[in-house]
């Protein structure tokens, strides 16, 4: 059996099927999601460069999520999206697509223009977000957006000269319609 | 339980699943679901009599660490919230060491693993209302140091657990093709009667591996699969996952049929 390799039978906490904690298996699995997720070695006795592409397509695969919740965002980007966001993502496994999305967009305020910023924006004043832990609904807040300025009372926002718009408090801290919409549904 | 050809639910489709005059099956995110406030078009079918499934993604059944109370309380509250006469997760673990993996990643096949995940299904079932289905996931690459083969792991934890099987037939061409075997050979090894249901995606080709992506059409290979399968033990349902690139509604509905075809099980379209 390889070193740090399948966590096999007598791993360090000596699980038994009564489930028990086994320290051995959750080492193993810890070292291939640091490879997968957080750019950490490929554990030995792995097929690397499979290991590799699977943690190419998982950043794919979080670029669309990303893209369906933060849709001005990634359109932002145009065609360069996917290799924009999988170059960030690489090392910062995922917090879920909201706030992938807006970390993402938190570290790239500069260049942010029209509906991107005013995307950032509006989630910005809907809820308050330390980029450690997850969003929570503000009750009243403003932002300046480009052309104008966000409101938001009593859960609705209104970008002043823009459309009144909504979001709901999700059971995981993705917006209603985040994966079909903007996410600002009326 | 028939439950015959079925379609993933997602909002993007809603409208094109929700207008499938024969559809009695679907299965929606888990992860996705607000249980105090299902999607109205989930409800509308669910009150036309259609089966609908909570699918999770994110319990990690097969990881080391016991599953969270929490998201198995809102797995079964899913179940609650929908009627549904099942719910389905995955042989898999998608965190370790508090680091999410943002996908379904396969358990070494050791003694260790089939420890843990028995201890973790049996935590789950005990919480849920309804039966649990675990579905083998697809892998691009599977750990050193096997002590068991693929239908040896499967058919023990089954028989550990008295959990139903989901079978996801593309997965099981994805491995095959990608491991460059023969996916007839673990069919002939899997206890198909323990089957709840199956899943049907198509995927693509890149750089010499199969991926299982749920973006393209179902390919003729895994409808021959079908084929195969049905010939041994015909499951109760067969369900089409669509995750993105959604094609045009004929296009669709033309996958619908060709699954019924294959399985011999009555158009939906």
């Amino acid at each position: 059996m390889s070193a740090g390799g399948a966590g096999g039978a007598g791993g360090a906490g000596g699980a038994g099927s009564d489930g028990g904690f086994d320290a051995g298996l959750a080492a193993a699995q810890e070292a291939l999601v640091r490879a997968m997720a957080s750019g950490g070695p490929v554990p030995a006795g792995f097929d690397a460069a499979a290991v590799r592409v699977a943690a190419h397509g998982v950043l794919l695969k979080r670029a669309g999520e990303v893209a369906r919740a933060w849709p001005a965002l990634a359109a932002s980007y145009g065609t360069a999206w996917n290799a924009e966001f999988a170059a960030w993502a690489a090392e910062r496994p995922t917090q879920g697509s909201f706030r992938d999305g807006w970390d993402f967009a938190r570290a790239h305020w500069d260049g942010l223009a029209g509906e991107a910023a005013r995307e950032l924006a509006s989630a910005e004043i809907v809820w308050a977000y330390d980029g450690a832990s997850a969003p929570r609904p503000r009750r009243a807040a403003a932002r300046r957006v480009p052309g104008g300025v966000a409101v938001r009372f009593r859960g609705r926002v209104r970008i002043i000269g823009g459309p009144s718009r909504r979001r709901r408090v999700p059971p995981d801290g993705v917006p209603r319609g985040a994966s079909g919409g903007y996410g600002l549904d009326q | 339980m028939d439950l015959g050809v079925g379609i993933g639910w997602r909002p993007e489709i809603a409208g094109f699943v929700g207008a499938l005059p024969g559809l009695r099956f679907t299965e929606v995110i888990a992860e996705s679901v607000h249980p105090a406030h299902p999607a109205p078009e989930l409800l509308e079918l669910r009150e036309r009599g259609a089966a609908v499934v909570p699918h999770g993604v994110k319990l990690s059944l097969g990881g080391a660490e016991p599953v969270a109370a929490d998201r198995v309380a809102h797995l079964a509250a899913c179940a609650e919230a929908l009627g549904s006469p099942l719910v389905s997760e995955h042989v898999a673990f998608v965190r370790a060491g508090g680091i999410e993996a943002g996908h379904l990643l396969p358990v070494p096949r050791t003694r260790a693993a089939l420890d843990a995940l028995t201890a973790n299904i049996r935590r789950t079932r005990a919480e849920l209302p309804v039966p649990l289905a675990v579905e083998p996931i697809a892998t691009l690459f599977d750990w050193p140091d096997a002590e068991y083969t693929e239908g040896d792991f499967l058919t023990e934890l089954l028989e550990r657990t008295d959990a139903l099987l989901l079978l996801d037939v593309a997965n099981v061409y994805a491995n095959a093709r990608n491991r460059g075997e023969d996916p007839v050979r673990l069919l002939d090894r899997l206890p198909l009667e323990r089957v709840a249901y199956c899943h049907v995606a198509g995927g693509v080709e890149q750089g010499g591996r199969y991926h299982d992506t749920h973006t393209a059409a179902v390919p003729r290979d895994v409808l021959d699969l079908i084929a195969e399968l049905c010939a041994r033990h015909r499951p109760p349902g067969f369900l089409l996952e669509r995750d993105g690139h959604y094609p045009p509604i004929g296009e669709m509905r033309a996958e619908l049929d060709a699954i019924a075809a294959a399985s011999g099980m009555a158009p939906v379209t």
